[in-house]
């Protein structure tokens, strides 16, 4: 922002040498990493990769590997650029943001966190600490896709996916939120709840990537326009929905 | 031995070899010397306020607070400045070429986004930046003129001191057209259009600049391709002799065309840096490079063209509008002409006629850009596959039928261009056959039905390279052995990437039967008047002139060691640095008792020999040589996201005798990249106010190394008429790129009844354009 | 104005120590106060990946930096990664083999880049070359030859035990 010359800020405090905030911590079912976290450390962790795998299939997408040398977990989701890759897994999974003042700590809701492009929740006076992601714990499978023009470069169109089946081959639980079509991710209860219940040899991938472009609004830009990020978005729905049911049922059962 | 082929009077050990780069070793560790690594004592650094309006009159500028910032030494503001210039325009420039006004920094009104209006000389470019924020600005905004195809009926002008929009405009008009047309089985008519596109080099534009008044001297470092261009402007804009000014030429980080001509913020740096009489220091950062230096390649040409039952091509009429922008560089409108006689390219087309015209809007003014006439291989190209498709006839096939061979030549255009020494048909059926189209037409059909869409392009192009007229007709070197028998090269060009350093060594080395190691290579102030390095010329014409030099030079070494040697020139020969007598290798002697012959012991000269040890010359090129090539890629195309991959891309080229075949190879492979990009890629996009969108490197986007296919190369020899054979080939890939990559995408696509007239074909535009077609 | 922050780091190997503003870029400390010019400005917008210098063993782009947040640290860059008598290391001497530059400019940035990807990934394959090359723009050699040098250099690091 400041390179671009869009920001002067009077003051500017650099947390890099805050170490606490620099972790991985699995608590209670669920991956607390703090917002120091290097992208590449989350991107290369096994814990990570086991317990939050959307987490892993979204980093190599981030930009080039010298950004994520440096880019943090907590940077990517407090800056919430509309086509960031933390944010949408953020929402797919329904995360909760672990928030700082002099005031104390407090924790906001994914759905509540993100309010428009570059549009946060949190006040002036409140610093991101960590992301508390909830593991699926059952058989369960995850698909992230997106669209660029170049490879590394922002992206179009996107979409996180979450599947977990019960014991045989029924959607327990769907979890889909599309990246670069509104100002912040957005998730798709229409399709979501469309899936849940479902055998996976019944899913209609292609419906449901209708289901969930139906009710957004898409945006123009330079990069593509709003009826490009509809009709793309609708396909890289429906073919995440694909793969994350086809990896959930190659998950054996406990 | 004194015959002059190609390899002169030695052995050829250099040219015609893959020798690695002398320029390599300093700038793999990080010691090139840009003109930003350019360090004075008591430098000040310069930032440009730039306009926000595409059109607007200045109602008040206020620079009394900016002045007053403590480590701000110097504000200048068209007041200050404009007075010193008359004109814009390159010395190269026709007499008779219309001119822009010479508003070296905004004077009044603002005419682009970015128009430079004030200069501010501070202690850092960090103070200058701060200082531009404490100059008060008020504009009143006006109508901008910002689409070229209706900017020659606006009302509102661009430059109403020129009182219309239309920068030039002309026409031919072949008597036989209309006969050929109503005759013919079959006329097509198709309207290109190619958007615009910047040069993007990696380094932005810079000057330093040092006037020294007791010395009556002016020092100037620049990131230029003509070191003798900037030393002409500078010496004109500031009453100075040429004598006077002396321009370093350091490394240069590319430019395409970019940093030929002087612009008009090195204008503004030059004059005052004779105003504070200490060195400036201009370097441009990128957001400026995308909006102010210059764009290219917003082309528009409408072509008709005839043809009979056997897919012969009749003939053809071109209607061509190109956007010259608000200040085009060099000082005049585009010029179309290289366009419309170059649109015949490598096929038999007897009768042509064209129309070709240029208009001024409020944007970014144009520039030359690699092959900056490209536009009717552009045209042409797309047109023959349209064409093919009309009348039912493979592409290639369709040009198997028109194309020329090596035995029509030499072959006289409609427009006039006779040529010689060029393998059109040869580099078209080479290529397909390193493709092996026919196998790829059956993976591609077995490809569709499997819903995959692959596709294959073909381009074919002549491009006339080295123009052997006027001021840019001859290059000059002087070759110079020194007392210890080293060399000396000193040459009028501007190598920014081309290698020069390396492949003037590798002739001038071959002649004079030393080692690479022992030349030294200067270019700028000192050497002989060149037009500079640009338009494929380098090879040719200063390759020649550094030729000639060098054997002169070699001449008088023989003469001077015959005498030494007690031997007939004829006889002798030179080897590592040693000249001796054919079969007895132990009479020999060193050529640096050659020189210090020449230059010590006057007594031991060989009757009618003057001392000293070099020779300059200047090599005229002929009006022009020309090189071709044809370029074949297949790729696929994803019909959900519109993303295209190439597959592979193969380029089979004739450019004459190779002084450096890897260099060669490198030169292709950039220009097919840049072409990758404007077909695929880049786009410089305004918006209707005349707002520039691509403003950073994350929205212009120029191919990665993610984005590019392993590129293919099929070389054919075919001397030019030059001494060394040579031809140029630098502007070719970016040339036949663009339209080999779009003919590709349309053929992809043609089974969803989709092609593409406009470049860019952008993921968007592929999916806007099936979900057309299917609607 | 700020009040300058005094700020140390090595730098090839030698300690630089300077006062400066909060608001100076790594990059131009680098090539103003370290004097290491190779750092190239090509956007000072994180794009171009001229500017990547090596940060502690990572890659990292310096236009991004403030040199005050490099305070403590150690910095190589280009100039350093040849040896003191002017020897090139490996991916050097690779790109000068296998033409991988034109004018240059974008040099510097690429062979730190390469060097640090290549002693973390020995043996890559053509893809993810192509992938950890996306973030350096080079407008000259379409990339063919940087291509190729990075394979080169991997091969002979190999042989060699690994990149120094």
């Amino acid at each position: 922002m400041m390179a671009l010359r869009l920001a002067r800020p009077e003051h500017l405090v650099d947390l890099n040498g805050v170490t606490e905030l620099d972790s991985v911590q699995a608590i209670d079912g669920l991956l607390r990493i703090g917002a120091m976290t290097r992208q590449f450390v989350v991107g290369a962790d096994s814990t990570v990769a086991d317990q939050v795998p959307l987490l892993a299939l979204a980093t190599p997408y981030i930009g080039h590997f010298q950004i994520r040398n440096r880019g943090t977990v907590g940077g990517s989701v407090a800056h919430a650029d509309p086509s960031a890759e933390y944010p949408t897994v953020v929402v797919a999974l329904d995360a909760e943001l672990e928030v700082s003042s002099t005031r104390g700590t407090r924790r906001i809701g994914a759905a509540e966190f993100f309010e428009g492009p570059m549009m946060t929740a949190l006040g002036p006076d409140e610093l991101l600490t960590a992301i508390r992601f909830p593991v699926w714990a059952g058989r369960s499978g995850f698909s992230f896709r997106e669209v660029s023009r170049r490879h590394g470069d922002f992206a179009l169109v996107g979409v996180a996916v979450g599947i977990e089946l019960d014991e045989s081959t029924t959607i327990r639980r769907a979890a889909i939120a599309l990246l670069g079509v509104e100002g912040r991710p957005r998730r798709a209860p229409d399709a979501e709840a469309a899936l849940v219940g479902t055998a996976i040899s019944a899913v209609d991938a292609g419906e449901m990537g209708r289901l969930a472009l139906k009710p957004l609004r898409a945006t123009d830009d330079i990069h593509a326009s709003a009826e490009y990020r509809r009709r793309v978005g609708a396909h890289l729905v429906s073919q995440a929905v694909e793969e994350a049911c086809r990896r959930a049922s190659e998950v054996d059962g406990d | 031995m004194t015959d002059h082929d190609a390899a002169g009077g030695g052995a050829a050990r250099f040219v015609g070899q893959s020798i690695k780069r002398v320029e390599d070793p300093r700038l793999v560790t990080g010691h090139g010397r840009y003109v930003d690594d350019i360090v004075l004592p008591g430098m000040l650094h310069a930032a440009f306020l730039r306009s926000d309006y595409a059109r607007a009159r200045i109602a008040m500028v206020d620079i009394s607070r900016a002045t007053a910032m403590a480590g701000v030494h110097a504000v200048f503001t068209a007041a200050e400045l404009n007075h010193h210039v008359d004109s814009l325009a390159a010395s190269v420039n026709p007499r008779d070429a219309p001119k822009t006004p010479a508003h070296v920094l905004a004077a009044g009104d603002v005419r682009f986004v970015g128009d430079p209006i004030a200069l501010v000389l501070a202690d850092s470019r960090y103070l200058a930046e701060d200082a531009l924020e404490l100059i008060d600005i008020e504009y009143e905004p006006l109508t901008p003129v910002i689409d070229f195809e209706s900017a020659a009926d606006s009302v509102d002008l661009v430059h109403p001191e020129l009182g219309s929009n239309l920068g030039s405009s002309v026409s031919s008009v072949d008597s036989n057209l209309s006969a050929v047309f109503a005759a013919a089985e079959t006329v097509i008519t198709e309207t290109f259009h190619q958007h615009r596109q910047c040069n993007m080099p990696m380094e932005t534009r810079g000057i330093v600049a040092h006037w020294e008044p007791f010395a009556g001297r002016l020092d100037v470092w620049a990131s230029t391709q003509s070191p003798h261009e900037l030393t002409a402007t500078a010496a004109r804009i500031l009453g100075l002799g040429q004598h006077q000014v002396r321009v370093h030429m350091g490394d240069v980080g590319g430019a395409f065309g970019q940093k030929i001509f002087v612009g008009r913020e090195e204008m503004a740096l030059l004059l005052a840096a004779r105003d504070v009489a200490r060195p400036v220091k201009w370097i441009e950062d990128r957001r400026e490079n995308l909006i102010a230096a210059n764009s290219a390649r917003v082309d528009r040409v409408k072509v008709s063209m005839a043809v009979n039952g056997d897919g012969v091509i009749l003939g053809a009429q071109i209607d061509h509008l190109t956007d010259s922008g608000a200040y085009p560089n060099g000082g005049k409108p585009a010029s179309g002409s290289n366009m419309v006689s170059m649109f015949p390219g490598p096929y038999r087309m007897s009768n042509l006629g064209w129309t070709t015209a240029t208009v001024y809007t409020n944007t970014l003014g144009r520039g030359a850009y690699r092959g900056p006439w490209q536009m009717e291989t552009v045209a042409r190209e797309l047109m023959m596959d349209r064409v093919a498709a009309e009348i039912g006839v493979d592409p290639l096939e369709f040009r198997r039928r028109n194309i020329i061979s090596e035995d029509e030549l030499p072959y006289t255009t409609a427009t006039g261009r006779v040529y010689e020494n060029i393998t059109p048909s040869e580099t078209l059926e080479q290529a397909v056959s390193m493709l092996d189209y026919e196998q790829f037409r059956i993976q591609q059909s077995d490809a569709r039905s499997v819903g995959r869409l692959l596709g294959v392009g073909i381009s074919a192009c002549i491009e006339p390279t080295s123009a052997g007229r006027g001021a840019l007709g001859s290059e000059g070197a002087t070759v110079r052995v020194e007392r210890d028998g080293n060399v000396n090269v000193f040459i009028g060009t501007g190598s920014h990437g081309q290698s020069l350093e390396t492949t003037i060594a590798q002739v001038v080395a071959d002649q004079l039967g030393i080692s690479m190691d022992s030349i030294s290579f200067h270019q700028g102030h000192g050497t002989p008047y060149g037009f500079g390095t640009g338009g494929s010329r380098s090879a040719v014409i200063a390759g020649g002139a550094a030729r000639a030099a060098a054997i002169g030079v070699r001449e008088k070494i023989l003469s001077i060691a015959a005498e030494l040697l007690e031997a007939a020139s004829a006889d002798l020969g030179i080897e590592d640095g040693f000249v001796s007598v054919a079969g007895t290798p132990s009479r020999r002697v060193s050529l640096a008792v050659v020189a210090n012959t020449a230059y010590s012991d006057p007594e031991a000269l060989p009757d009618g020999i003057e001392g000293g040890l070099e020779h300059a010359a200047r090599f005229q090129a002929p009006p022009v040589t020309y090189s071709n090539a044809t370029h074949v890629c297949t790729c696929e195309v994803d019909p959900a996201t519109g993303l295209v991959t190439i597959l592979r891309y193969i380029v089979s080229e004739d450019c004459g005798v190779m002084v450096n075949p890897m260099v060669v190879e490198g030169q292709i492979a950039g220009g097919v990249v840049q072409g990758i990009g404007g077909a695929l890629y880049e786009e410089a996009r305004y918006d209707l106010d005349g707002n520039p969108l691509t403003t950073t490197l994350m929205d212009y986007l120029i191919p990665t190394a993610a984005e590019v296919p392993l590129i293919e190369y099929g070389h054919i020899v075919t001397p030019s008429n030059t001494p060394g054979g040579h031809k140029g080939v630098g502007e070719g890939g970016a040339i036949a790129a663009p339209p080999c990559v779009l003919n590709a995408v349309n053929d992809a696509l043609a089974c969803m009844n989709v092609n593409l007239t406009h470049l860019a074909a952008t993921p968007d535009a592929i999916v806007t354009a099936l979900a057309a077609a299917l609607a | 104005m700020t009040d300058p922050i005094e700020v140390a780091m090595v730098v090839n190997g030698a300690e630089h120590v300077a006062a400066v503003e909060a608001r100076k870029t790594l990059a131009d400390f680098l090539r103003e106060d370290c004097l290491t010019t190779g750092v190239h400005l090509g956007c000072e917008q994180g794009a171009c990946g001229a500017c990547t210098v090596i940060l502690d063993g990572q890659a990292v782009r310096s236009c991004l930096l403030f040199a005050v947040q490099a305070s403590g640290s150690a910095v190589t860059t280009a100039e350093g990664l040849a040896g003191a008598d002017g020897s090139l290391n490996v991916v050097q001497e690779a790109f000068r083999e296998c033409h991988g530059l034109q004018c240059g400019f974008c040099t510097p940035g690429l062979v730190v880049t390469v060097t640090a990807y290549l002693a973390d990934h020995p043996d890559p394959g053509r893809d993810e070359i192509r992938s950890a090359l996306s973030g350096n723009l080079c407008r000259c050699t379409g990339y063919q030859g940087i291509i190729a040098a990075v394979e080169q250099a991997a091969v002979i690091a190999a042989l060699q035990g690994g990149i120094s």
